[in-house]
């Protein structure tokens, strides 16, 4: 069968190591998946759609964390204060200047792109968990900055985002920003799945897997390093504009070290170094709060409720569950669904064979 | 300049600050250990002060009974945790350790909820007086314990890593783990009582802090502190920890005293610390007293 | 997923329905029993929850209207806030009964776009504004029951100018604003400290001390070196108390100012008897127990969750029983003009003037809602505590004995403003 790879690397052209999807089947599995996804709207409801945009703008902001960490090797622990800065930085642009959402929404992420490459600066020189400890300080610092920059973000207040509008027409409202997202999330994981086979992507890899040896290979560390910042900030800022003009307002209370972790979850839980794995990631960590609420709703009236004598307690069980999904899917998986679902593939290919 | 004010809270700093050096150490134990970054440390010190605050309360025990079973229940609780959750993990990439943790800390705060409940709670009066005086300051009377009980913990820790075949075991270990195991340590055995050791000091930690303001869900916030002390104090050393956490106390005061009397901000006393580290981190990238890492190719 | 067989159903059977007297109204309910905010959210969550039971029990609102409550704990997380939201409105919900700022801002855009009754437990002076005035945000579905954030910091500040003139003190006494610098403290902030200097007093700079509980040593000596006469506590009932015991020990001689999520029985006994004096607002006129002719409503009504009726329930409870009550009642009035919908709901609170919920007067404050103007109230109750002894006891038995008490100490009858709307 055309489809099926080979056993080996019989890959005969640049251009076909180079190329983004490795099977036809995969490229067109991908093309397909998006046009489905554009009839979504038509079929689904306002919840599920609300919850794929959400998986959207987390996918994006998420993609920049996985650069950073997967594909550099850093650490960041303060993903959330960028994100919020993204959200900001456009609903600013596109209240207090004459320039249009469309507009604001790349121009936040320039912005955010800045101010990330302001806090990449320090993490040319620091490793591992002081790396770690710097970004938990860029997240309180950004945070604070928040709550007291009135000018730029309203202040405690919080405030509101324009509707996405393109000439004119408002596309506002689950069904219609949801291809506005869409729009977003294809352009931004062809751009990273691009950026990965480029020169400078392979220099990230490079300086992950042994910076010591790049350097000598003659990678400007610093330079990656600090580029490497920027390019997750750039991300962050798109992901958290979306945010922005989805809610219609913004607020300082959604960007705090729990949102941070939340997308290092999805990172990790999807696989890291895996552009594929954090789209899986950001699904799991958005369906599975979701998932374990329906479960509350299963339980709460039914018979194990009354057995154990749950009543509200129910809630404190679904958090717990959470917490345990995550950590036993890490005991068992702990590189990730990509990982996993690269196992699935080889084991159907190689079927009866996959030993 | 108000000096007598300036006095006292930098005396309170230092006070403080012992305190936060306490949590620092436990969670340098478990990282020169280990290298996982234990997002639940905070939760260690709630599950030590609610289990405390339970004893005293629903069974009546006078402190020093409640205090000690507290203690051996963290011991037990920190190996059961890493034998159950962590043991698995061992030679996974660290930031999956690290993502456990994390999934620990949303179980244990919601475990902590349901058991305990939602409302803060005071801890019973436990010593014949509130407050001491020291100086012009009036400080806790938990507080002066926390400094007598750290000053013990940080003597005990110095002679268990000097002095016993076991602490040589775990430096051992943190120095280079395939070594260590050539020649003969058991690091799952380590490993268990790093984790043990960490949850039993956090756990006096949490007593400390549930004395003094309560026992209630938010005091596992109290690990966010542990990040700046234990990068101002490096992270090679346990005592550097505890150096870190003093400084981080006096850091807090003082910038609060500035802002207070000079600059009128108003946020320096959360904030003041986390610029100080990323300060220091641009001149010593391994903190105030860590060891630099020899990399080679 | 099967998670919501009646909410589908009950949905499906409202499409096209004439008589909706047979119908159940769907009603939304964001709560935090896990999250951060649990300890002030749990017992409001409980005391709405409890009172459109009890309603529904008997009859449903108006009398008629049978509800379907969905109680939907979402751990003061904005996603799972929105996708609650998102779930609702494809389901036909009436009205929703939202919890704190994090949710209540989120949802303020959408809310007025799909013209969602959204009664909070946010009492944020931006949501006070239907019409939007100058540059503040128009929230024409966002209704709370209570004073304002704002308005209670006034009332308080007017308590502390008439306790100054009271103790014959001279000069012009401190104002000090304490609170994180975070949007649920500083809600009031501008409000209280340029009504304070309006008063007279000397507005001292703010004292910060963060939201988590902790070490305020610093702060409470910052506090009695600035000599401050009065300090309004913004935050919420955990650092509060922290800060109390701080204090106490630190000796400082203040009159401290509560909030209203910031004090409450349980916050007094945590804190002990450095929670002695401190004055804060009331939402309702009574608390647990007092002999007001709706107190037997509340009993009745805490009997839905607590059968035998010993359970003693904290002033946050009957806040949002009555904030329940006046919702359903809403909707009564809504559905006996022909419409539950949005504008309906929204156009049948604006019908009664000082409207008291049938069955629980002397509890909730009359309250009035117009068009122009979403401040139910701008009477403030000033409540003091009373804290007798050691609080090692459980809450209820501390109340029964009296070791802790709430005491009336004044009504504070606020102006009405319209420059005061909207923040």
């Amino acid at each position: 069968m055309a489809s099926l790879r080979p056993s080996g690397d019989f890959r005969t052209s640049y251009a076909a190591d180079t190329a983004i999807f490795d099977t036809r089947a995969s490229r067109w599995a991908c093309a397909l998946a998006v046009a489905l996804l554009c009839l979504g709207p038509l079929v689904l409801d306002k919840y599920w759609l609300s919850l794929l945009i959400q998986i959207g703008y987390l996918g994006i902001a998420a993609l920049g964390l996985n650069i950073l960490v997967g594909f550099t090797g850093q650490i960041s622990i303060g993903h959330a204060a960028f994100f919020g800065f993204g959200a900001f930085a456009s609903a600013w642009v596109a209240n207090h200047t004459p320039v249009p959402v469309f507009f604001a929404i790349p121009l936040a992420g320039v912005a955010t792109t800045a101010v990330g490459m302001l806090f990449g600066v320090p993490a040319a020189r620091l490793k591992g968990l002081y790396l770690a400890i710097a970004t938990l300080a860029a997240q309180y610092i950004l945070q604070d900055f928040f709550s007291r920059a009135d000018w730029f973000t309203g202040g405690v207040a919080g405030t509101p985002a324009a509707p996405f509008r393109v000439f004119g027409f408002a596309l506002d409202g689950d069904q219609r920003y949801f291809y506005v997202v869409l729009a977003y999330m294809v352009v931004c994981y062809l751009l990273v799945a691009n950026l990965m086979r480029t020169r400078d992507g392979r220099a990230l890899v490079a300086v992950r897997d042994h910076y010591l040896s790049a350097e000598m290979m003659g990678i400007n560390l610093t330079k990656y390093r600090t580029l490497s910042f920027g390019i997750s900030s750039f991300f962050a800022g798109i992901g958290g504009a979306l945010y922005a003009h989805y809610l219609g307002f913004v607020s300082v209370e959604g960007f705090d070290i729990l949102v941070s972790i939340q997308f290092l979850g999805m990172i990790i839980i999807g696989g890291l170094g895996s552009i594929m794995g954090t789209l899986m990631g950001a699904v799991f960590m958005t369906v599975l709060p979701e998932a374990m609420q329906g479960a509350t709703q299963l339980v709460s009236g039914s018979a194990l409720d009354r057995a154990l004598d749950l009543k509200q307690n129910v809630s404190y069980l679904r958090e717990m569950a959470i917490g345990t999904v995550i950590i036993l899917f890490l005991i068992f998986e702990p590189d990730g669904l990509a990982h996993r679902w690269r196992q699935i593939k080889a084991y159907w290919k190689l079927y009866p064979f996959s030993y | 300049m108000d000096l007598t004010l300036l006095g006292q809270l930098l005396l309170n700093g230092v006070i403080v600050g012992t305190l936060y050096g306490v949590v620092a150490m436990c969670f340098v134990v478990i990282y020169k250990a280990s290298q996982v970054v234990n997002f639940a440390q905070g939760e260690f010190l709630l599950i030590g002060a609610w289990v405390c605050w339970w004893l005293l309360t629903a069974y009546q025990l006078p402190f020093v009974w409640g205090f000690l079973v507290t203690l051996a229940f963290m011991l037990a609780f920190g190996v059961l945790i890493q034998v159950v959750v962590l043991r698995p993990l061992i030679g996974e990439p660290v930031i999956a350790v690290i993502m456990v943790t994390i999934g620990l800390s949303i179980v244990f705060q919601a475990l902590m909820k349901w058991m305990f409940g939602v409302f803060a709670q005071p801890f019973p009066p436990i010593f014949a007086r509130e407050s001491v005086t020291i100086g012009a300051l009036e400080v806790k009377t938990a507080y002066v314990m926390s400094v007598v009980v750290s000053v013990v913990v940080m003597g005990g820790f110095a002679y268990f890593f000097k002095a016993t075949r076991l602490g040589l075991a775990m430096r051992a270990t943190a120095f280079d783990q395939q070594v260590a195991q050539s020649l003969g340590v058991s690091i799952r055995q380590v490993f268990a009582l790093s984790w043990a050791i960490s949850a039993m000091v956090s756990g006096i930690a949490g007593v400390v802090t549930g004395m003094v303001s309560g026992v209630s869900s938010a005091l596992s916030l109290v690990g966010i502190k542990v990040f700046p002390a234990v990068i101002l104090g490096g992270l090679d050393s346990v005592v550097g920890g505890v150096v870190g956490g003093v400084i981080v106390g006096v850091l807090e005061n003082l910038a609060h005293y500035v802002d207070s009397q000079f600059l009128q901000w108003g946020n320096m006393f959360e904030i003041a610390p986390f610029y100080v580290l990323i300060a220091i981190l641009m001149i010593k990238p391994y903190g105030l007293f860590g060891t630099r890492d020899i990399e080679r190719v | 997923m099967a998670w919501k067989p009646v909410g589908v159903v009950v949905a499906a059977a409202l499409i096209g329905a004439p008589a909706l007297a047979q119908q159940k109204v769907e009603i939304g309910h964001l709560a935090d029993y896990s999250g951060p905010t649990s300890d002030v959210g749990k017992p409001y969550g409980e005391g709405v929850a409890d009172a459109l039971a009890y309603i529904d029990k008997h009859g449903g609102a108006g009398g008629k209207l049978p509800m379907h409550v969905d109680t939907r704990d979402y751990g003061y997380k904005v996603p799972q806030a929105i996708s609650a939201y998102k779930e609702w409105t494809s389901h036909n919900v009436a009205a929703i009964f939202g919890w704190g700022t994090a949710d209540t801002e989120a949802l303020i855009a959408f809310v007025t776009k799909d013209q969602m009754p959204y009664i909070s437990g946010s009492y944020a002076g931006a949501l006070t504004d239907p019409v939007g005035h100058a540059d503040k945000t128009a929230a024409p579905y966002n209704f709370f029951y209570g004073p304002s954030y704002s308005d209670a910091n006034r009332g308080l500040i007017q308590w502390a100018a008439d306790d100054w003139k009271k103790k014959g003190k001279p000069g012009a006494p401190k104002y000090v604003h304490m609170g994180a610098n975070h949007p649920y403290p500083n809600a009031p902030k501008a409000a209280g400290e340029a009504y304070a200097k309006e008063l007279g007093f000397e507005v001292l700079p703010a004292i910060q001390f963060p939201l988590a509980p902790g070490d305020f040593t610093a702060q409470c000596l910052t506090l009695k070196q600035s000599g401050a006469n009065y300090a309004y506590l913004g935050n919420t009932a955990g650092s509060n108390v922290s800060i109390l015991k701080a204090c106490q020990t630190a000796g400082v001689d203040v009159q401290f100012l509560g909030n209203v999520w910031g004090m409450d029985e349980n916050a007094a006994k945590a804190a002990g008897t450095a929670a002695n004096g401190v004055a804060f607002p009331l939402r309702t006129s009574a608390v647990w127990g007092d002999k007001v002719p709706g107190m037997a409503t509340v009993t009745e009504v805490a009997k839905m969750s607590d059968p035998s009726g010993t359970n003693y329930r904290p002033i946050h409870y009957l806040a949002g029983l009555c904030t329940a009550f006046y919702m359903s009642e809403a909707i009564g009035m809504a559905a006996q003009k022909g419409k539950v919908d949005g504008p309906a709901i929204a156009q049948a609170f604006y019908v009664k003037k000082d409207w008291v919920p049938k069955g629980l007067e002397g509890v909730c404050r009359p309250s009035t809602w117009t068009a122009q103007d979403h401040r139910p109230t701008t009477e403030v109750e000033v409540y003091r505590v009373a804290v007798g002894g050691p609080t090692d006891a459980p809450v209820g038995e501390l109340m029964q004995k009296g070791v802790i008490k709430l005491e009336k100490a004044a009504v504070i009858n606020l102006p009405r403003k319209p420059e005061w709307l909207g923040w």
